[in-house]
């Protein structure tokens, strides 16, 4: 009796230890139907991990750096004010700016529609290095503005209506109509 | 209350408190001002959002005391009375101006034009100021006599373009550039441009000049 169930028993194992012929295309019905779940069925797991509660562990300490961050992070980037933003191209006009600074090395178009920063607007020269100019597109308004010869001489617009001076240096104005 | 709530409200506190300072100030004085006159100009940026005057002249007016490298007490004394100008213009030309109309008001008060002058072109002119307003800035800093200039501008206010008041400062510039007295050419070309604005409401159909 026991040793009728062993052969059987033997039989079976032996059989099932007989390699499977598989289908060689088995891997490729697979990989179609998974590529077949789509997107959704994808997003839906990620959306469904990100839902699930977990508990997170943190030190008071890491909470306080977090925070920090989040605080530096703020703190650093720009404030979105409706006067800083810039103005659509329809409603600006092309202005172009001139000026005469023969054997300079570098002049600048400094002025209230580049936060006057020296470094936003370089002129450039004609072939003699005599004549400078810059054309840039500007919104409605009235406009200060000032030259900047080689980063440390201030110059009004000899063409243009003086502004009126608080800091003892020139400054120019132009208006955009509208 | 445990401890971790306590630490966990100080940093909510730390936080806000940071970020709300950082919020006051405008973020491109950051970097150019040092920490005493940031204060004293972001002082006066609040002020002035809180009196719903534009910010933007302000803030500017800071960042050109900076690029020159002026002094501190110059730069905060600079914005204080651009502040106070731009309150002027807005109680002279209405609380309805334009952000550009109440810098350009700032800027005729500045070179001595009277607010009364101002509300007076408010009253005449139906579009922007902002030409007018820079238009009548520029004459009168171009030496044309304050009541002149703004008796040359009321005259235009009504019916002049844009344009042709620009037009009308360029001519009185070129005139006074040939030797004319300011007050003179303002009152030779006034009439002309009234002429001229005069003529173009008869022939609609005239070109205007490029």
């Amino acid at each position: 009796m026991f040793e009728h169930d062993d052969d059987a028993l033997n039989r079976m194992i032996d059989r099932l230890r007989e390699p499977v012929e598989m289908d060689p295309r088995l891997d490729a019905r697979v990989m179609a139907r998974v590529a077949s779940r789509g997107f959704r069925a994808r997003a839906a797991l990620v959306w469904e991990w990100l839902r699930r509660p977990r508990a997170v562990a943190i030190s008071p300490i890491a909470g306080l750096g977090l925070a920090a961050a989040a605080a530096l992070l703020v703190w650093a980037l720009p404030a979105h004010s409706p006067q800083t933003v810039t103005p659509p191209a329809a409603d600006v006009t092309p202005v172009q700016f001139v000026v005469v600074a023969p054997g300079a090395e570098s002049v600048s178009l400094v002025g209230d529609f580049n936060d006057w920063d020296a470094r936003l607007t370089p002129m450039r020269a004609d072939r003699d290095g005599r004549l400078w100019t810059v054309t840039i597109p500007l919104p409605a308004g009235r406009h200060r503005y000032a030259f900047l010869v080689n980063g440390a001489r201030w110059l009004a617009d000899p063409s243009a209506p003086r502004a009126p001076d608080d800091f003892g240096t020139p400054s120019s104005v132009v208006t955009v109509g509208g | 209350m445990t401890t971790v709530h306590r630490v966990a409200s100080l940093a909510l506190a730390a936080t806000l408190l940071v970020t709300g300072v950082a919020r006051a100030q405008d973020p491109r004085l950051l970097h150019r001002l040092d920490s005493t006159t940031l204060a004293a100009v972001g002082a006066l940026l609040d002020s002035a959002r809180t009196a719903e005057l534009p910010v933007e002249p302000l803030v500017q007016r800071a960042l050109e005391g900076a690029a020159k490298h002026a002094e501190p007490d110059r730069i905060v004394a600079a914005v204080r009375r651009l502040a106070g100008e731009l309150g002027v213009a807005r109680d002279a030309l209405g609380r309805e101006s334009s952000p550009a109309e109440l810098d350009a008001g700032a800027s005729a008060l500045r070179a001595a034009v009277r607010p009364e002058d101002l509300t007076l072109l408010r009253q005449r002119r139906t579009q922007s100021l902002t030409v007018a307003l820079a238009a009548l800035t520029d004459l009168v800093v171009g030496g044309v006599p304050p009541d002149s200039a703004a008796a040359a501008v009321l005259a235009l206010a009504a019916r002049a373009r844009d344009d042709q008041i620009a037009d009308f400062r360029r001519a009185v510039e070129r005139d006074i550039a040939l030797g004319a007295t300011p007050a003179a050419a303002a009152a030779v070309r006034v009439d002309a441009t009234l002429h001229e604005v005069t003529n173009a409401a008869a022939n609609p159909n005239t070109p205007r000049k490029p």
